[in-house]
């Protein structure tokens, strides 16, 4: 066997990888596509044991009703919207300064900073919740986006840095040291230099930060009453007192995931490169 | 006045000390090398004269001039580095320009000169393309089109060839020696390598363990090696030392190895333990001289390369040509003593 084939691993080694990769593809694509065919059946035909999926089954009713009474779901989408590109836009301006400094500059126990930073990240939600409402309801924020745009930098902002910092620890010294024969200052070097070459994992960073911002649904749930409810709780509405029409809950939620598969989907080459850089170098 | 001085330079990290009290005087448009083998310090010697490294003591002066706390631009130097470090998302023009626009130049000066610096580098044509569309001998080039794109006053090259391969390595040492020649600008070159140091420089450094051992011509380093340590790191095929003592032979001394004795030439303190150092073109094999084994012959085209055997140790005799030989013949060597090097066995420095 040569040694290229031998890297591969012979047919035995193949087998086992794609049986691997086709259960682990199920295992995530399943509840995806569960989702959307929720969406498109009956109400009857979805609760029966087991779920009847014969073709007439089928219908587009859930979507034309959850667009029809599009006011709250519209709603909803606008405010996720605001609050997913704000957090994520100042947790990218303000993370990849402060990670390219944790990683380049002569800053006195970078490492520890860092993992103090991580470390806020460990804090179960709910520990943070009760002191957050106070403060935020002292401020007079609650049902406010802003608020939750806020409460989201706070999340987004340690995970950008450290993705961004593992990033900017692997790139050469050589480069720097060139920009600074250039002339280049530290601004000028990490506005010329270095960000321009970050571009994959500052996508990966704000792809990672906006579906985090998009999903949340615990903090929305206690810090908005009805102006500023975000998609996922527009959503859980649709659980109404005495019936939920799983249709209808469903057709919202495959509109709402739709943006946040299209980011995934245009940028899924500067994901995968991002994260592996990370990964590799940090 | 020199043009770049060093004095009583020191560099440490932590606890390690790079750099200890490097002394070097640069003249107007010399080109000046420091050689060593890695670790040895000179790459941080250069980062100083750059100013990239902060000096930890001593002086750094350019035309007299105190420049410690200079930046690089400030200092107005130009650096090539080892691994290009170009810019990867900028194309040939906009990497060989970012140091005018950093000068805050208009587009088209910018142009202009980008222009007229990859005319004369044979990189007209590849002006739009990124670095990793380029080869490792034309990054090389644009890596020193952007150091001569500035005209500065000092260009500082940090083993700009180690990443290439040994002919593109030739030809860019004698592109840089050009170069060189044409512009006259003081120049500072960083190499591992003994030979590429020889043909490039008008003087050498040669640095160990943070130190300078010598400073002088290529032709003083080769034939007058302050040190036992430069001897044997100048020279290929390297210097052949051997253990002696010093007796006395007349009016003259001599050194003795084992039953063998060869003279020195000059009065030198009898029984004083010595390393004789002897280059191999100053080996012959001859019908007389010192009993002999070949063990290796190494044919190089100009010459071979003997390595014998004998009483004292090994020894390598470079002889014009190629010589048929066999590995066991029993042959005698004879050794040009007018061009020994004797080095204290103790302090390792050459005895004159």
């Amino acid at each position: 066997m040569t040694f290229a084939r031998l890297q591969q691993g012979g047919p035995p080694r193949q087998a086992i990888v794609i049986l691997g990769l086709v259960l682990f593809t199920c295992w995530s694509a399943g509840p995806v596509i569960w989702l959307i065919l929720s969406s498109v059946l009956e109400q009857k035909a979805l609760i029966a044991q087991p779920p009847d999926l014969s073709p007439q089954n089928f219908t587009l009713d859930n979507f034309s009703t959850v667009i029809g009474a599009a006011a709250s779901l519209g709603r909803g989408i606008i405010n996720s919207l605001i609050v997913a590109v704000f957090s994520t836009a100042l947790a990218l301006a303000l993370g990849a300064p402060a990670a390219y400094a944790l990683a380049r500059l002569p800053v006195p126990r970078a490492d520890n900073i860092s993992f103090l930073i991580l470390a806020t990240q460990m804090l179960p939600g709910i520990a943070i919740a009760i002191p957050l409402f106070i403060l935020i309801s002292r401020l007079g924020l609650i049902d406010n986006v802003l608020s939750l745009g806020i409460v989201y930098l706070s999340f987004n902002l340690p995970i950008v840095i450290w993705i961004l910092r593992g990033f900017f620890l692997g790139i050469p010294a050589g480069i720097e040291k060139a920009a600074a024969i250039d002339g280049a200052g530290i601004f000028a070097t990490f506005w010329h230099i270095i960000l321009p070459i970050s571009l994959p994992p500052l996508s990966a960073a704000a792809v990672f930060a906006f579906v985090e911002a998009w999903n949340e649904f615990f903090f929305a749930l206690i810090l908005t009453r009805q102006q500023a409810q975000t998609t996922p709780l527009v959503i859980a509405n649709f659980a109404g007192q005495y019936q939920t029409v799983f249709g209808q809950m469903m057709a919202a939620a495959v509109i709402s995931v739709a943006p946040v598969i299209l980011l995934a989907i245009l940028f899924r080459n500067q994901i995968i490169r991002g994260f592996a850089d990370g990964m590799m170098k940090g | 006045m020199p043009a770049i001085e060093l004095k009583h330079v020191s560099k440490s990290f932590g606890p390690y000390q790079a750099c200890k009290d490097v002394n070097l005087a640069i003249g107007e448009g010399e080109f000046v090398t420091l050689l060593g083998a890695s670790g040895c310090g000179k790459t941080t010697t250069l980062n100083m004269i750059a100013g990239l490294d902060d000096v930890t003591s001593g002086d750094i002066l350019m035309n007299g001039r105190r420049v410690n706390d200079l930046s690089p631009i400030e200092r107005d130097v130009a650096m090539v580095f080892q691994n290009y470090a170009l810019y990867p998302h900028m194309t040939v023009a906009r990497n060989i320009g970012f140091t005018l626009k950093m000068r805050g130049l208009d587009a088209a000066e910018i142009a202009r000169r980008v222009e007229k610096v990859a005319a004369s580098l044979e990189l007209s044509a590849m002006l739009e393309r990124l670095p990793s569309q380029l080869s490792g001998g034309q990054q090389q080039r644009v890596a020193i089109g952007r150091a001569l794109v500035r005209e500065p006053k000092y260009f500082l090259f940090d083993e700009p060839f180690s990443n290439l391969d040994a002919g593109l390595r030739m030809r860019m040492r004698a592109e840089v020696k050009e170069l060189h020649q044409r512009l006259g600008v003081t120049s500072i070159f960083v190499t591992h390598d003994q030979e590429e140091a020889m043909s490039i420089s008008d003087r050498i450094a040669v640095m160990n363990k943070g130190r300078i051992e010598q400073f002088g011509t290529p032709e003083e380093i080769y034939a007058r090696p302050a040190t036992r340590y430069v001897a044997t790191f100048i020279g290929s095929p390297r210097i052949e030392l051997v253990s002696g003592e010093i007796v006395d032979a007349g009016n003259s001394s001599a050194c003795r190895i084992g039953s063998v004795t060869l003279p020195v030439g000059r009065r030198l303190p009898s029984g004083r333990k010595v390393d004789i150092g002897i280059r191999p073109e100053h080996v012959k094999l001859n019908t007389s001289g010192i009993p002999a084994t070949v063990r290796l012959v190494q044919p190089v085209g100009p010459a071979t390369h003997v390595t014998l055997d004998w009483e004292g140790g090994a020894l390598v005799a470079s002889i014009p040509g190629f010589v048929r030989l066999s590995p066991g013949t029993a042959t005698k060597a004879e050794i040009d003593t007018n061009h020994l090097l004797i080095f204290d066995r103790e302090s390792g420095e050459l005895l004159s």
